[in-house]
């Protein structure tokens, strides 16, 4: 198949070059180690949680004394009243509070019983602490299962509130840097067959039967295996640096691959428009770098105006943002990113399909 | 095959390439302007002509990289606006550029090129290790091609448009930046492969176009100047004859003589060289002898392409 001889081609080309490997490698390892110091650190994060408990069963005691009190990075303070908690939240001496309703112990003891229950939890928590807050609900989750012997994550009935603060967390920052060096295999992706362009060994392949859609998809398919290596050194620093992924590993993979391929398929478009790799590649930077801040990579994004986060949910990105945090630090399953994954399978889909198209057009000039 | 596809486009079966009127205007400035050209299959045909003729950009439209500004071609009775990806199947290129994979070795180039083309991948290993060895290149075959000297890429440049077997071959100045040895060996080569392919070459060197070519179109500022075998363009072109003199004593006498006896007669240190429609031997040496001129050394120069192009753009070939 003319498409896999071209694909193995690209690939032989890139790793016989160990400068432009290096960099694949380095540039995104670079970005991990520096955020990873920067938010990372050895000293994990200790909350202050709030708890009133209104069931005020035996279990519910239980669950309070026993599973809250040994997750390492909250500490428990109960309380019986829901304004006293709020009050000290609005303080600050409190980053989140939780309420056990009525019916959490009979829900427990059904759990335990035959394993089928509904058992919720509502957290309040100030919404600007994005970072700290998902922690403690990742946190939360998983000591309510260990403690009900569940599988499938509780019902958190989260309730942020606006306080400020400024915290950050790993678990929340990672997926974001990880979707970041994912965004910037444009570039990567572009300058590969800009190179090929620039040095006419594209027009001597051109002069062969070979189709324009077998020219996409070959470049793409060596480019996906950089980038399933890179995804793979992302999350082995991620977890090195202390990121926890609540939920499933292979459902946070295929978030990021998806990414990738939306990446890879907008290096290709611009490289189909472009003519030199300095072309390309200026073109590349220009459309990821502010893509990448309004796609929520690195902060929330919900302080900025409704139509840049309009602009920006066009974009493939911030729905991966909004999908692997969900994944990693909440432990959703595949329906709650399914809207996610379809748009962002959609999005690839399309732009190779422009990328085909422009690149038919442009290879005769 | 080809044979039923001429048939149903009605093509004349006996023209590997046709053009009619083929332009390319590059944002106002005229390449190719309007030429028409008719090569018959396993002729070879060179197009000689300086930098900037307009050559390669008539190659890069038959071979289906340029979109023509104006006019059309056939290459195989297909046409190059319809059915690129025919002509594709059939032909190979050897660009001006030397394009090749630079982190392959030799044999991965051969090979991939060979694979686009649909060559098995059993043919490809008996004939590329056939094309290696006839281009000198066998011992090399392992290793990448950015260590190879400009020759060997070269040679390797023409080999990638010969892997596929191709019933067309274009050439764009192959034996270019190759020294003297390896272009005689590319020209031989060159030679052997006439009359099996229909062959387009292009060049600049005219003795390469006088040496291998069946037939020569001059072209000059995007048009074909002169058309026909290097002798009926040297002859038909060439009304005149010169003849070139070595002797002592060439006095202001002896030039003032033989002036008035020829159109054109020059003189630079001991030798002169005179141009007429018609000149005889014998009769010039008596008549310089009869002016008291010694005569050391005579002979008929024989007309090149290079005069050919001279007489007919005033301009050299090499500017
Ligand atoms: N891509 C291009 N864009 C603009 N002008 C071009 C381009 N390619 C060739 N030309 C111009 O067209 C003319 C013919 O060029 P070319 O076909 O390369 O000549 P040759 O091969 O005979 O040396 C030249 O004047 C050249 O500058
Ligand atoms: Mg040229």
């Amino acid at each position: 198949m003319r498409f896999w001889q071209l694909s193995l081609r690209s690939f032989k080309e890139t790793y016989r070059d160990p400068l432009a490997l290096g960099f694949l490698l380095a540039f995104p390892l670079m970005f991990m180690l520096l955020f990873g110091a920067a938010f990372g650190g050895d000293t994990a994060p200790s909350y202050t949680i709030g708890v009133i408990d209104e069931d005020q069963t035996t279990v519910s005691q239980s669950f309070v004394s026993e599973a809250l009190a040994s997750v390492p990075t909250i500490e428990i303070t109960t309380f019986t009243e829901t304004n006293t908690a709020l009050e000290q939240l609005e303080l600050g001496d409190l980053r989140a509070y939780i309420v056990l309703p009525e019916g959490f112990g009979e829900q427990v003891l059904l759990s335990w019983q035959d394993g089928e229950a509904d058992i919720a939890l509502n957290i309040t928590y100030d919404e600007s602490d994005l970072m700290a807050s998902e922690q403690i609900i990742a946190s939360i989750n998983t000591a309510t299962r260990a403690f009900a012997r569940i599988e499938i994550p509780v019902t958190i009935n989260a309730n942020p509130i606006n306080i400020e603060t400024e915290i950050t967390n790993i678990d929340y920052i990672a997926p974001g840097i990880i979707i970041f060096g994912l965004l910037i295999m444009i570039p990567t992706s572009a300058r590969i067959m800009l190179r090929d362009k620039e040095n006419r060994f594209l027009s001597r392949l051109l002069t062969t039967p070979t189709r324009p859609w077998e020219f996409i998809s070959s470049y793409s398919l060596s480019l996906v295996a950089i980038a399933i290596t890179q995804i793979i050194v992302f999350i082995l620093l991620g977890w090195l640096f202390g990121m926890d992924i609540v939920g499933s590993i292979l459902l946070a993979f295929l978030i990021f691959l998806l990414t990738a391929i939306c990446s890879i398929g907008v290096g290709m478009v611009i490289a189909s428009l472009t003519k030199s790799e300095n072309q390309g590649e200026s073109l590349s930077w220009l459309f990821s770098m502010p893509l990448a801040i309004v796609s929520g990579v690195w902060f929330s994004v919900e302080f900025m105006p409704s139509y840049i986060q309009t602009l920006a949910h066009a974009f493939p990105f911030s729905h991966a943002v909004d999908a692997a945090r969900a994944v990693i630090t909440r432990g959703v399953g595949l329906e709650a990113v399914s809207g996610d994954l379809v748009f962002l399978a959609g999005w690839a889909a399309g732009i190779f399909i422009l990328g085909t198209i422009l690149f038919g057009r442009t290879m005769r000039s | 095959m080809t044979g039923r596809a001429a048939k149903a486009t009605g093509v004349n079966d006996t023209f590997a390439i046709e053009t009619f009127n083929l332009t390319k205007i590059f944002d106002g400035c005229l390449a190719v302007d309007g030429i028409d050209l008719a090569i018959k299959k396993g002729e070879l045909f060179a197009l000689l002509g300086p930098n900037g003729a307009g050559k390669t950009t008539t190659i890069n439209m038959l071979c289906c990289l340029l979109k023509p500004t104006g006019g059309t071609a056939r290459v195989m009775g297909y046409d190059i606006n319809q059915e690129p990806y025919k002509i594709k199947e059939v032909i190979g290129v050897s660009p001006q550029e030397t394009t090749l994979s630079e982190r392959l070795n030799a044999l991965e180039n051969l090979n991939l090129i060979g694979r686009l083309h649909g060559i098995s991948p059993r043919k490809l290993k008996t004939w590329s290790k056939l094309m290696l060895e006839t281009m000198g290149l066998a011992e090399r075959a392992r290793d990448q091609v950015r260590k190879f000297s400009g020759g060997m890429k070269r040679r390797l440049n023409i080999a990638l448009a010969l892997i596929h077997n191709p019933q067309i071959l274009f050439l764009d100045e192959p034996t270019l930046g190759l020294d003297p040895q390896a272009r005689r060996a590319v020209r031989q080569y060159i030679a052997r492969l006439n009359g099996d392919k229909t062959i387009l070459l292009t060049t600049h060197y005219m003795d390469e176009a006088d040496f291998l070519a069946d037939r020569v179109g001059i072209m000059d500022e995007g048009k074909i100047a002169a058309l026909g075998t290097s002798v009926e363009l040297k002859t038909e072109m060439l009304a005149t004859h010169t003849m070139v003199v070595q002797a002592w004593n060439l006095t202001q006498k002896v030039v003032n003589d033989m002036r008035s006896r020829y159109t054109q007669v020059a003189v630079d240190k001991g030798s002169m060289t005179i141009s007429d429609q018609r000149l005889d031997f014998k009769e010039i040496v008596d008549q310089l002898h009869a002016a008291g001129a010694v005569v050391r050394s005579a002979h008929i120069k024989e007309p090149t392409l290079e005069d050919v192009f001279l007489k007919i753009t005033g301009k050299g070939l090499r500017e």
